[in-house]
């Protein structure tokens, strides 16, 4: 029997190659795979409740887990090797929700329709890839493979100055992966594994002495910092998030970002357990930084989508704090974080992209109390901003929460570094809401209409998943503590 | 028999000779035509690489197989030449090379002068690289080197009228004299050396020639088979030929020919290098440590790698034609390449061999897609190509792919043959793992050229229609013709083929690399 990963692999591959093949019926193909690929995801997770005990005896600590031999020479193996623990489960569940969102909001899109919704469908391929692989190479390979269908998406369907954003993005990530293979391939020849097996890096890297971590576990959290990212290596985001078609903004910042903490958390927090005590020191501080930079740029932004890419560089900053931390919860809350971040961003990309579409702008400054003209449009941005801001009974809260939590328990009073900035953040929000929703109409064009149905759709599955997961958080974490969250440094 | 057992291991090689004579001798009675002389070459060309395959005993061939397996990796094999399974594997990609450059000039405009001749030409420089591929003799070797050097001289000239060719070829034939002088000066201080110029026995022999007459023979076979390669510093002229040849000749100048240079460097380098290392033979009188010929031969080997690669990516960074770009990108694959001679372990041999294999694709197949697209009437520089990819989606994808394949982009040959090779380098640990740095840091900057391409061929645009006539629109396939169509198919086919799952192809490789290296040592 084919295992179900390899399945949802099989569905994605066929599925976007389909799409570029429908011509005018592409969006109904890849809508279906969408939906396909979301029911494959829903029965991954209905394996769930059997798994505390970890059924899989191939790879230790893994569920539906299934192993190929790919290429084996004299010095090194490497093999097919796929699956899922709590942590890729519910980074798993978030790529089926945002590609389905996705593929409906860009419902009507125009120019080359067909290619479009292959490259998101290639673009969710590589990072589902990047979630289920339990090999250093076939990790690498999804990790570069996300890179080459997003460069096409920024460079054709991107905004004015899409073909430079595009080759930053390109160079400023690419170069980032050649350190972060470089660290994975060292890792596995110094250590003597025998193979690229997570399970023989598993257990090889702790036994490498401290310094030897040390340095391999910073080669590592460059290559994934840059993803992101973390400040200085940041000034790709705003330009590709800007520059980038709205489908492209919301797969950048709510799977492209993840991948770099993902991989951080799984290939060298777990792996280097000794290198990440000892590089805890560099890591808050740059996650610091990045807080602090993040919210204090965004302080400056006129346009609304620069404001939520650089509050992305916010919000990912407390990722990297939670996971500096080390703590059990600390993990926990930065796994949180991502997928509530994954959610809110996208949300809030398509609020920018709808009102570029209605107003003709996304200059703050120039519109004011669109509500009336634009009511859907005006609630979605305010769920957005709320959850963004972490109001409870939204999916932000919780997250946050813990996040911060976890921080106290760890540093104390520090504590009220991010928490005054978060304050800062949500100021800002309000206030942009105050200024392009609120008070006496101005600015609005004529013939300025609210949103169209798909592109409501596509917001408001988001918003479903922010208020469910909000109100009932505990669906997430007990997934996520299927993995060695639980319980983490261990011994 | 003793007839049949010389004449049978040479099928392929006495194949490409009738193919030439017979192209030469039609020649000369009068029947020129393309279509005639295109067939005998591509046809001798495939029927030798079968008969290769069989000698390596692939499955369905294996029954035709005429090296007896016996023959093959002798430990101490004493005449002129000898069959390896690193030398027959080299001899496959040769030939690919040549099948893939041949099959697409099938496509030329009928009406040009010169077929019979280029077909004839390819052949014989064919049939001289596979001389290279079996050579056990420094002399046998140079001189085989000479055949191909001969008949590429006259393949970049063959046009007779283009005064850039004309220009071209000249630069060639200079630069390949002084190399030619250069290696047999060096071979002859060897055989001053050693009193022999038997590979398999200087390798024997190992310490006991004088150390500095060892170490200045070697520096001169160096610097000649550095022209050949193209390594810097002795790659000046490598630009301009490839520029000024026809797009199909540099094709088959970058793609196939200069790696006998590369392999030449296999033959004369690997083993003596590694039984002097163990030797420790020293060219100071105290003798210990860095100064021993083995390791100086090495790092000298690296540092040439590290600055060919660096030399070439910089300067394909600055260039605005395409031909050019796609040149300097030669040279600093040549360094990538090298990387394996100075590790010079089994893997590393392996992971070279496998570079080599796929620039014959990636290289190869970009000058034959440089030719498709010159002959639609498109400009030579970078910016001529604006909107190819999405006018003509066939060159387009299939450029892409030989680009990211040239970039190391994973699920491409180019991904893995630049993970065998760096890692073998990080596997040899010491000194090593700095060449497998370097190449790193290169592969990394040579990405920001190759995706130039991409955004230029996909973003920019769409073109102004352009106002020079397409040489080539008569063809069939919108200017393309069938033969240029079935090769860049192939090339690009291959490429992700082999990137998809490349255990067949590289567990070949290695074998053949293992049996190379501990005949060696």
């Amino acid at each position: 029997m084919v295992d179900l990963i390899s399945l949802i692999l099989v569905t994605l591959l066929a599925g976007s190659v389909a799409t570029f093949l429908a011509g005018p019926r592409a969006r109904w193909v890849a809508l279906g795979v969408s939906a396909l690929f979301a029911a494959e995801v829903g029965l991954l997770f209905l394996g769930f409740p059997g798994w505390p005990g970890y059924s899989s005896s191939l790879v230790p600590g893994f569920a539906e887990s299934a192993s190929y031999s790919w290429v084996h020479l004299s010095w090194f193996r490497v093999n097919y090797t796929v699956g899922v623990d709590g942590i890729s489960l519910v980074l798993i569940l978030l790529t089926a929700i945002l590609q389905f969102a996705t593929i409906l909001y860009s419902w009507n899109e125009t120019k080359r329709p067909a290619a479009y919704f292959g490259l998101v469908m290639l673009t969710c391929l590589g990072c589902f890839g990047v979630f289920v692989s339990l090999d250093i190479l076939l990790f690498f390979l999804f990790w570069e493979a996300v890179l080459v269908p997003m460069f096409f998406i920024i460079g054709y369907w991107g905004g004015p100055n899409r073909r430079y954003a595009a080759l930053k993005f390109f160079v400023y990530t690419h170069v980032a992966s050649i350190v972060m293979l470089v660290g994975l391939l060292a890792l596995v020849f110094y250590s003597g594994a025998t193979s690229f097996d997570y399970s023989s890096v598993y257990a090889a890297g702790r036994t490498l002495p401290t310094v030897t971590q040390a340095f391999l576990f910073l080669a590592l959290f460059f290559g994934f910092g840059v993803k992101f990212p973390i400040v200085p290596f940041h000034t790709w985001l705003p330009d590709a998030h800007v520059e980038a078609p709205t489908g492209g903004s919301v797969l950048l910042a709510g799977l492209l970002l993840k991948l770099g903490g993902y991989g951080l958390i799984r290939w060298a927090v777990f792996v280097l357990p000794g290198g990440f005590h000892v590089d805890q020191p560099v890591l808050f501080f740059i996650a610091f930084l990045s807080i602090a930079w993040g919210s204090i740029v965004s302080l400056a932004q006129r346009d609304l989508k620069r404001l939520v890419a650089y509050s992305s560089i916010n919000h990912m900053g407390i990722v990297l704090l939670a996971i500096a931390v080390g703590s059990s919860l600390g993990l926990l809350a930065a796994v949180l974080l991502m997928f509530a971040h994954g959610i809110v961003s996208a949300l809030l990309f398509m609020v920018s992209g709808s009102a570029h579409h209605t107003f003709g702008t996304r200059d703050i400054a120039s519109i004011g109390g669109a509500t009336p003209t634009t009511p859907a449009l005006a609630t979605f941005a305010m769920i957005g901003s709320l959850a963004s801001l972490g109001l409870p009974a939204l999916i932000g809260f919780p997250a946050e929460f813990s996040a911060l939590l976890a921080t106290w328990d760890r540093l104390g009073y520090w504590v009220f570094l991010p928490l005054g900035i978060l304050v800062v953040t949500a100021a800002f929000y309000l206030w942009m809401m105050q200024r392009m929703f609120f008070g006496p109409p101005r600015g609005i064009p004529v013939g300025a209409h609210d949103v169209p149905w798909y592109e409501g759709a596509g917001m408001g599955i988001l918003v479903v998943f922010t208020v469910l997961f909000g109100v009932l958080p505990g669906l997430l974490v007990n997934v996520i503590l299927a993995s060695p969250i639980k319980g983490f440094p261990g011994t | 028999m003793f007839a049949s057992s010389f004449v049978g291991p040479f099928l392929p090689e006495i194949v490409l000779l009738a193919a030439t004579l017979v192209v030469f001798l039609l020649d000369v009675v009068g029947v020129r035509r393309l279509e005639i002389s295109g067939t005998i070459g591509v046809l001798g060309l495939g029927i030798a690489f079968l008969l290769v395959l069989a000698d390596l005993q692939f499955s369905p061939f294996a029954a035709l197989a005429t090296v007896p397996a016996g023959q093959i990796d002798l430990a101490h094999p004493t005449g002129l030449y000898a069959f390896t399974s690193l030398g027959l594997v080299f001899q496959l990609i040769f030939l690919t090379a040549a099948f893939l450059v041949g099959l697409a000039s099938m496509s030329r405009p009928s009406g040009e002068r010169g077929a019979a001749i280029f077909y004839g030409l390819l052949t014989l420089a064919t049939l001289g690289m596979l001389l290279v591929a079996i050579a056990n003799d420094l002399i046998f070797l140079l001189l085989s080197i000479e055949l191909v050097s001969i008949a590429t001289y006259l393949l970049v000239a063959y046009t007779r009228s283009d005064a850039r060719s004309m220009e071209a070829a000249m630069k060639f034939y200079i630069v390949g004299a002084l190399s030619t002088t250069l290696s047999f000066f060096g071979a002859s201080l060897l055989f001053g050396a050693y009193g022999t110029t038997n590979l398999a026995a200087i390798e024997g022999l190992g310490s006991a020639g004088l150390p500095t007459l060892v170490l200045l023979g070697y520096g001169f076979l160096i610097a000649g088979l550095a022209f050949k390669a193209t390594l810097v510093p002795f790659h000046a002229w490598a630009v301009d030929v490839y520029d000024g040849a026809p797009d199909d000749v540099s094709a088959f100048l970058a793609g196939g020919s200069k790696k006998i240079g590369l392999f030449a460097f296999f033959l004369v380098f690997l083993g003596p290098i590694l039984a002097l290392k163990a030797s420790g033979a020293s060219i100071l009188p105290f003798g210990s440590g860095p100064f021993n010929v083995g390791p100086v031969l090495q790092i000298a080997l690296g540092a040439i790698a590290v600055l060919t690669m660096t030399v070439g990516n910089v300067l394909a960074l600055l260039q605005k034609e395409m031909k050019r770009m796609l040149a300097y990108s030669s040279i600093s694959q040549a360094g990538y390449m090298l990387i394996g001679v100075s590790v010079g372990t089994a893997p590393a041999v392996a992971g070279a061999t496998l570079q080599i294999f796929a620039h014959v694709l990636m290289k190869g197949g970009a000058f034959l897609v440089v030719a498709a697209v010159v002959g639609l009437g498109v400009g030579p520089l970078i910016s001529d190509w604006k909107g190819l990819g999405l006018k003509r989606p066939f060159l387009g994808v299939a450029f892409s792919l030989m680009l990211l394949s040239l970039a190391g982009v994973p699920l491409t040959i180019g991904f893995w043959s630049k993970f065998v090779l760096f890692s073998s380098a990080v596997e040899a640990q010491g000194y090593f793992v700095w060449l497998a740095v370097a190449g790193l840091l290169n592969s990394a900057l040579s990405v920001f050229y190759y995706a130039r391409v991409l955004k230029v061929m996909f973003f920019d645009g769409p073109a102004e229609p352009s106002t020079a006539p397409a040489p080539n629109a008569a063809l069939p396939l919108g200017g393309i013709g069938y033969g240029r169509a079935a090769a860049i198919g192939l090339a690009a086919a291959l490429i992700v083929a082999v990137g998809v799952y490349p255990q067949p192809v590289l567990g070949a490789i290695q074998a053949a690399a293992q049996h190379f290296v501990a005949a060696g040592a």
